[in-house]
């Protein structure tokens, strides 16, 4: 029963194929990152980064050890570099790593390309000087790592993501409503699950945990054969979580499927849409430098939204 | 193709299991495993169209298995060209075959034989042909079928019924095999060609049909097709028999040990009696019975009891068993044998005690057994031969130069039968040889090898080598000589060398002398000559030359009711032959075997003051009077028909018979079973593989 071909993903710096065959997630990230860097000279929207340091003209009083000696030498003026640690942003990865991830069609589960997307956007942020935390969960909150910038913490970040997954059931809910009892501090959290939950429940604590300031990005990750329903013949369909199995002729009920999860997927992006959440579907087979972009172009955008509605949303919040 | 029973062709229609499962939607078991059922809902199985018939190669193996497992079970066979169908109308052969074996000696046996053999003679038809032959050992033809075509129409019965009159049970063993044999043969024999036409042939064995019947010439012989034996047994009035019979006991066994005879007590499977009693008996009325032993034997089982020989053995000459109901076998004769006298003259120099001389091992390789008692008469060469012992001495053995008196006493004898072993020390003492011949000169050379010299080539049909034949005990390559006597010039007429030695100079040559003969050695046994003495050949040779000597009896144990008892050779005389029922026949002097043993019990051999017993026994093979199988008759290509006078009127159609053979000679349905595991075979590697192509593999977690 092989799901047909699925939707044609968009043709990405890297294959996904070749990157997921490449064992260590660590190297598999690098892989990402590096290929996004030299894309960015191609880019037209080079010049944004989740928050960019700047300079500032010394001024007496100033740490002579943090002048910009090469920009002396360029242009003969003395500017203070600021230091990274002071415009540095607080990210936490939220990676769902429950049974129903456990599961592919295209040579790699689900679980797998989100454990890479994951570190993925944790090396990128880390390159950026920006403090990156953990936090997976299956029917509860399993690994927990605080936010902080450090390699040491990074190879620590990679090592927890590597790690094999153990749960059998999904309660999202649950989970992230415990993630805004942990991240106290305003920061960027960023979801990745399938979200293959009714979206009313997600409702009550994605609202939670936006009302508690964060900024927040939902990754959803999902296989072709889920999102395509490409199987043919007949069979018992099982579900990975809690072995129920389910008599089902695909012919017959593909486009009851269909309608079913376009019906989810609407839901859930207008509930994003609604919370200011950037609702970023991926597929499994789609490659992991274009959601990186995908990510930073939405997040640059609101940005920009944000920069220019800023005074309202002050004068709201106070 | 035929088919022996076409209702299992009805199996076939299990072939729409396998047409409509491919046509439904597979309900299956297989699962697929899926991240969440939220979205999907249950769907019924449905039947596809006609053309949506799934994994048609799957589907054709799977109704061909069940085609030939219909087919198989049908039971399928060939019809060659069959023989030309009887005709009723051509009438039927019968050849009787009755048994007249000794268990048919059994108490009512007999008559119901005789009746069911007249009844069939009376049943017969103007058209049919019966010929009656008797088997027990040997089979007797009494009413031929050229007899029957001979006499006039309405006295053919009673003709034939009149034979069988003077014919009783005798007490030879059970032989069917060549009975049958004779028998198929009878059509062939005595009816000419195209005589029998369109007739049935059937062959009727009527008798008690026991375990012990041998079919040995069946094996060998291709049963005629259209030949039917039909069996008609009958049965005893109680089922079982128990039989004794004498183990053989080797002659060889010293003088001295305490003589003890061994019976075997055999108790038939349908035996109702497993206690019985056995002990010596004699002849005259009452029976004598001395020393009886309690006995336990089990139904199907065997025991051997040893008794001791009675000390005062007068009268005594049977062991008799008892509490057996039929008694047809219950007594086994026993003579203890009696040693011969057997006298031997040794011409020759050396003392007996020098263990380097032919002389002492002579001694030594001639011990006294049961059988017989060896006296050797030693002389010295240079005294003249005591007429007496000369006379006595069927052997005599020269070692030593003879003077030419003594050679000439030597001829004399061997004239008139004695057999003279002459093996010269050396060629200077071979001058007797020419005079013993009767020729004017031999010529004896000395020769001394330069290693040693073996036997090369022998002459194993001579009875001097006869005991050696079987290749087990043809090795004399062993046997080194040191010191040969060459026989030079032309051989003698008539005389024959019986061994060579490896450089081609005769090594014994047996020269005839008028009713005796002359065995020359070129080497002898002593120390000095040869190893000869000292091998395991040395003492069957000499007993081999004892027997050709006539010296000694050759040995026949425990011979039984038909077998030919062998008589001494080189006899002179008559011998007197005495019958256990007193009949008294002769033997004329070149008869080699008696042959007339026709009832078990005592023979006494002799010429008339000394008179040798043998005891002559029943077949053991007689006492399993266990019912034959028909199957083991089957198993050696007999064509059995059912039992039933009437053959017009039998139970199996004859058409239904053939098909019937034909199916289980030709056995087509093991190729359809073997063929239905090879497509099975092949449908299961073609299922499993269609099984994991179907199947999503599931990726394994990185």
């Amino acid at each position: 029963m092989n799901p047909g071909p699925s939707n044609s993903p968009r043709a990405g710096l890297v294959s996904v194929s070749a990157l997921m065959a490449i064992r260590s997630l660590e190297l598999r990230a690098r892989s990402v990152v590096e290929g996004f860097w030299s894309g960015l000279h191609r880019s037209p929207y080079h010049g944004f980064s989740v928050e960019f340091t700047e300079y500032r003209q010394y001024t007496p009083g100033d740490d002579p050890r943090h002048l910009d000696w090469r920009v002396f030498a360029r242009s003969d003026r003395h500017f203070i570099k600021k230091f990274e640690d002071e415009t540095n942003l607080r990210c936490h990865v939220v990676l769902d790593r429950s049974r129903s991830m456990d599961f592919g069609s295209i040579g790699h589960t689900k679980a797998a390309y989100a454990a890479t997307l994951a570190a993925t956007l944790a090396h990128f942020l880390h390159l950026q000087g920006d403090a990156v935390g953990l936090l997976t969960f299956d029917e509860t909150v399993r690994d927990y790592l605080p936010a902080r910038h450090r390699l040491t913490h990074l190879r620590q970040l990679m090592h927890a993501l590597e790690a094999p997954a153990l749960g059998r059931a999904t309660d999202i809910a649950g989970p992230l409503r415990r993630t805004a009892e942990i991240v106290r501090k305003r920061g960027l959290i960023l979801l990745v699950s399938d979200f293959l939950a009714p979206p009313e429940t997600l409702e009550r604590p994605l609202t939670e945990l936006a009302a508690a300031g964060h900024e927040i990005a939902a990754f959803q990750v999902l296989d072709p054969a889920e999102r395509d329903f490409s199987f043919r013949d007949p069979s018992l369909f099982e579900d990975i979580e809690d072995g129920r199995t389910l008599y089902v002729d695909p012919v017959a009920a593909k486009s009851d499927y269909l309608s079913r999860l376009a019906a989810h997927q609407d839901a859930l992006r207008s509930l994003c849409a609604r919370l200011g959440i950037a609702w970023i579907p991926l597929g499994t087979d789609q490659a992991l430098d274009l959601a990186l972009f995908d990510f930073l172009q939405g997040r640059a955008r609101r940005g920009r939204a944000q920069r220019s509605s800023a005074p309202a949303t002050g004068r709201a919040a106070a | 193709m035929s088919l022996l029973a076409p209702w299992f062709l009805l199996g076939a229609l299990a072939i729409a299991g396998p047409v409509i499962f491919h046509l439904i939607r597979r309900t299956t078991r297989e699962r697929t495993p899926f991240p969440s059922l939220i979205f999907l809902k249950p769907s019924p199985p449905r039947l596809t169209k006609k053309s949506r018939l799934e994994h048609l190669l799957l589907l054709a193996l799977r109704c061909l298995v069940l085609a030939l497992l219909a087919l198989g079970f049908s039971r399928p066979f060939l019809r060659k060209a069959e023989p030309p169908a009887t005709d009723p109308s051509a009438g039927v052969r019968t050849v009787v075959l009755l048994d007249t074996s000794a268990s048919m000696r059994r108490p009512g046996l007999w008559d119901a034989a005789r009746a069911k053999a007249v009844k069939i003679l009376d049943e017969s038809g103007p058209a049919d042909r019966v010929a009656v032959l008797t088997f027990d050992r040997e089979v007797a033809t009494r009413f031929s079928f050229a007899q029957w075509a001979a006499a006039p129409m309405g006295q053919r019965p009673a003709l034939a019924k009149s034979t069988l009159d003077s014919v009783a049970p005798g007490w030879f063993s059970t032989r069917l095999g060549p009975a049958l044999v004779r028998a198929a043969e009878e059509f062939n024999d005595n009816e000419p060609a195209g005589a029998a036409g369109g007739a049935r042939r059937r062959v009727v064995v009527v008798g008690d049909l026991q375990e012990g019947a041998r079919l040995d010439p069946l094996q060998s012989f291709e049963w005629p097709p259209g030949v039917e034996v039909v069996l008609d047994p009958v049965k005893p009035g109680s089922p079982g028999n128990a039989g004794i019979h004498l183990v053989p006991d080797s002659g060889d066994a010293d003088r001295g040990s305490d003589p003890v005879v061994r019976v075997r007590v055999v108790n038939s499977p349908d035996s109702h009696r497993e206690q019985f009693r056995v002990g010596w008996s004699g002849p005259g009325s009452p029976a004598p019975w001395i020393a009886p032993v309690d006995i336990y034997v089990p139904p199907g089982q065997a025991r051997v009891v040893s008794l001791a020989a009675p000390t005062n053995s007068a009268g005594l000459d049977r062991i008799e068993l008892r509490g057996d109901e039929e008694p047809f076998d219950n007594i086994v004769f026993v003579r203890p044998p009696v040693p011969g006298q057997v006298d031997i003259l040794y011409i020759g120099t050396e003392a007996p005690t020098d263990s380097r001389q032919p002389l002492f091992f002579l001694r030594r390789a001639l011990p006294e057994t049961r059988r017989q008692i060896v006296r050797l008469l030693a002389v010295k060469p240079s005294d003249p031969l005591p007429p007496e012992n000369l006379a006595a001495s069927r052997l005599v053995v020269a070692t030593a130069r003879l003077p030419e008196g003594s050679a000439a006493a030597l001829r004399t004898r061997m004239e008139a039968g004695a057999t003279v072993l002459f093996a010269p020390p050396t060629a200077a003492d071979a001058a007797g040889l020419a005079r013993m011949l009767g020729v004017p000169s031999v010529e004896i050379v000395d020769a001394k090898p330069a290693n040693y010299a073996m036997l090369g080539d022998l002459d194993f049909r001579h009875p001097l080598l006869a005991p050696f034949a079987d290749p087990r005990f043809s090795d004399f390559t062993r046997v080194h000589f040191w010191r040969l006597r060459g026989f030079k010039g032309q051989l003698p007429a008539g005389a024959r060398v019986v061994a060579r030695f490896d450089s081609g100079e005769p090594a014994w040559i047996d020269f005839p002398v008028g009713r005796g003969r002359l065995v020359f050695a070129a080497s002898g046994w002593a120390q000095d000559d040869s190893q000869f003495a000292l091998s395991s050949k040395f003492v069957p040779w000499l007993y081999a030359l004892l027997e050709l000597s006539g010296a000694t009896a050759p040995t026949a144990p425990n011979p039984i009711v038909g077998d030919p008892i062998l008589l001494p050779t080189g006899r002179t005389a008559d011998l007197a032959i005495v019958a256990p029922d007193g009949k008294r026949s002769t033997v004329a002097p070149g008869e080699p075997r008696f042959e007339g043993t026709a009832t078990p019990g005592i023979y006494r051999i002799g010429t008339g003051t000394e008179m040798r017993e043998v005891a002559v026994n029943l077949d053991p093979a007689e006492s399993r009077t266990a019912p034959l199988g028909t199957d083991e008759l089957e198993r050696l290509g007999v064509h059995v028909g059912r039992a039933g006078t009437n053959p017009v009127a039998g139970t199996v159609p004859p058409v239904v018979a053939q098909a019937a053979e034909a199916e289980n000679r030709q056995k087509l349905w093991r190729w359809l079973i073997v063929a239905t595991l090879a497509i099975l075979c092949i449908e299961t590697v073609i299922a499993g593989r269609a099984a994991a192509r179907s199947t999503i593999p599931r990726e394994a977690t990185s």
